[in-house]
């Protein structure tokens, strides 16, 4: 009778525990994890047909405070010097052959595939999303996420995140209308120095795109401030520059 | 059990991703060098279906008889090559060409199309001396803005231009708040009256131009000023907004001084007028919900030429290149189409729309689109629909169809070709 009533209290009491939980905060930390607020990172993204077929992209990416994103694409050489800009939600690109800026969309992809500008010029979570419920399980917290505007490429994001590392292992991306457009998968926690140990893989597949599959690996991911002016329209023709 | 186990195993083996283990990225392989070389190397085969009778045939093959079909083909090599001496980048890119068809040969041995001396002098301030192609304006298919450069060809927007010999400084400068950027830049394109510039203006002038940049509101403006010099003095906006993440709006306007313009009557009576004209755009590019990107803008030529007078030229050329006319007259309607009318949209208001679709029905690295542009006053139209395929690593695949339609003496109806298909591909090293 003791042990039922015990049992019985354990289990009011789980969800306050879980509401002890802030999610916010959580996320925030999932953010800092991930990357420093300002940064320098490479990036190969590799996007793999059905077929095993592959075409793959290296970026330099650099990104300052809650909103300044930047990336230059180093190859294949048919895309080399091309760069991409990213203020909020306004988003550039500049193709040196056109030689100057057109604004392009969140959803669109400079790179073809599954990623899209959105996801190739990420924000922080906590920056574009509210967070609607936590939940424990297990080792993990599933964290409900919800568009903070209409901007936001996805509606809803459901991030399953690891409780000891408190890092990301899996997110699922939904559309306003509920569908899943892909799932993101973090993988092989790797020390890049400085304090940051995140995954250095994440893979992507998507219910819109059966079959294929994109990666995204990171290298020489380290903390670096930018003068403001690196992150407007005049500096994207000469973002070669940053990198020494 | 074991067999079931080990089953079980393999199938779900089947069903996890393929292993990261299997990618490996090293930043070190991609580090700065401080001599890069680059380009590519295109060919383009055409097939042309030629209006022979046309009085632009006979200024496009001058003394060639009659031909229905025409083949065409092209090789371009383009080289370009950069040394980065931090904080001094100099940079050149040249392009040489071969073209052959059953009537004309033609080639180019090398023209420099860009190439000079950038010394950046920090973050927000560069220093730049050379030929450079300036690209200002918000339009997708013109630029009316575009005060120091040649225009765009609207058939193909994005296609490779020569530059102009300039020297420049520019100055850019992030804020806090609503106006979040402030750029300024500065500019001479001297013309010696002889070789410099020689495209740009027949006087010897410094020809001053300046162009101050805000991002203001989340929206992109310019204001654009061009001296009086070898070309009238210009002064012009433009902007750019995403209204919404998916819809983005841009418009320039362009108010020139004292420009000339030649006219020349049925009878081949030439005329030149000086008038302040004004040109102007307006345009949006929309993403729809299944993915389709449509570009539509309207321009309006302040030094565009009516219907009435592109049908009085046109009624001038029959007479001019008709068969046994005077070959001064042959003569003067050459001067005239090249005094104006011979430049690609000399008409006054046009109408661009162009719907664009990347990776149609899951061609992933594939894209198609449909161009179409039309001269409203004359309502003659181009159609132009095209494919393309990035998919091989550095090849580039581009396949398109022009189609040219108007009544006699409009501007589509009188191009040299009726239709035209061409295929390239492009080759990036």
């Amino acid at each position: 009778m003791k042990t039922n009533k015990l049992l019985a209290f354990a289990a009011l009491c789980f969800p306050l525990v879980a509401a002890a939980v802030d999610g916010v905060d959580l996320l925030k930390k999932v953010d800092r994890n991930l990357e420093p607020e300002s940064y320098e990172s490479y990036r190969k993204l590799i996007n793999i047909e059905p077929d095993g077929a592959k075409k793959e992209f290296v970026i330099y990416s650099v990104k300052k405070g809650k909103d300044q994103v930047a990336t230059l694409f180093l190859s294949p050489t048919s895309d080399k010097g091309r760069t991409t800009l990213r203020q909020g939600d306004n988003m550039w690109l500049y193709i040196p052959s056109v030689g100057k800026p057109m604004r392009i969309t969140s959803l669109q992809s400079v790179t073809g595939g599954v990623f899209n500008n959105a996801d190739i010029m990420r924000l922080d979570y906590a920056v574009e999303y509210d967070v609607k419920a936590v939940e424990e399980t297990g080792d993990t917290y599933q964290l409900d996420l919800k568009a903070k505007t209409g901007e936001v490429a996805y509606d809803r994001l459901k991030m399953t995140v690891d409780k000891k590392l408190v890092l990301p292992t899996q997110i699922e991306a939904y559309a306003s209308s509920g569908m899943l457009m892909k799932t993101l998968y973090f993988k092989d926690i790797k020390d890049f120095g400085g304090g940051i140990k995140r995954p250095a893989t994440v893979e992507t597949d998507s219910p819109l795109y059966k079959g294929y599959k994109s990666v995204m690996l990171y290298s020489g991911l380290k903390k670096k401030d930018f003068p403001d002016e690196v992150f407007t329209q005049g500096f994207m023709a000469r973002m070669e520059e940053l990198r020494k | 059990m074991n067999t079931a186990f080990l089953l079980s195993a393999a199938l779900l083996g089947l069903a996890i991703p393929a292993s990261a283990d299997e990618f490996t990225f090293d930043a070190s392989e991609f580090e700065k060098k401080p001599f890069e070389f680059s380009g590519y190397l295109e060919q383009k085969e055409e097939g042309l279906k030629l209006r022979s009778s046309s009085p632009a045939y006979s200024l496009a093959y001058p003394g060639r008889s009659s031909q229905n079909h025409l083949l065409r083909s092209t090789t371009t090599l383009e080289m370009a090559g950069k040394l980065n001496l931090d904080p001094v980048v100099v940079d050149v890119r040249a392009q040489a060409f071969h073209a052959d068809d059953q009537l004309v040969s033609n080639s180019d041995r090398g023209t420099v199309m860009e190439g000079g001396v950038r010394w950046s002098a920090g973050p927000g301030l560069t220093v730049d001396v050379g030929k450079r192609v300036q690209r200002w304006g918000k339009g997708y298919a013109w630029s009316p803005v575009g005060f120091i450069e040649r225009p765009k060809d609207a058939s193909d927007p994005q296609s490779s231009r020569e530059g102009f010999v300039m020297a420049s400084a520019e100055w850019t400068k992030s804020l806090a708040g609503p106006v979040s950027a402030v750029g300024l830049g500065g500019f001479v394109v001297p013309t010696d009256g002889s070789r410099l510039n020689q495209d740009f203006g027949a006087e010897r002038d410094l020809n001053p131009a300046a162009r101050l940049y805000l991002l203001a509101w989340d929206t992109d403006i310019d204001f654009l000023w061009r001296g009086k010099g070898a070309r009238p003095e210009s002064f012009g906006i433009d902007f750019s907004r995403n209204v919404t993440s998916a819809l983005e709006v841009h418009g320039e306007w362009a108010r020139f001084r004292d420009a000339s313009r030649n006219t020349v009557s049925a009878k081949g009576v030439t005329q030149q007028t000086e008038f302040d004209a004004t040109s102007w755009l307006v345009g949006l590019r929309y993403l729809t919900q299944s993915e389709v990107t449509w570009i539509v803008e309207y321009y309006r030529n302040g030094l565009g030429y009516d219907a009435g007078e592109l049908d009085d030229y046109y009624t001038f050329l029959d007479t001019a290149l008709a068969d046994g006319a005077a070959s001064m007259l042959e003569e003067k309607a050459r001067r005239v189409a090249q005094s104006g009318y011979g430049r690609p949209n000399s008409g006054q208001d046009y109408l661009y729309a162009k719907a664009s679709v990347s990776e149609p029905f899951g061609w992933v690295y594939g894209a198609a689109s449909l161009t179409a542009m039309t001269n409203l006053k004359d309502r003659s139209w181009q159609l132009t629909p095209e494919v393309s395929y990035t998919g091989f690593n550095n090849v580039e695949i581009r396949a398109r169809a022009f189609f040219q339609h108007g009544a006699s003496h409009t501007e589509f109806g009188e191009k040299t070709a009726s239709r035209r298909v061409e295929v390239y591909a492009r080759f990036f090293f």
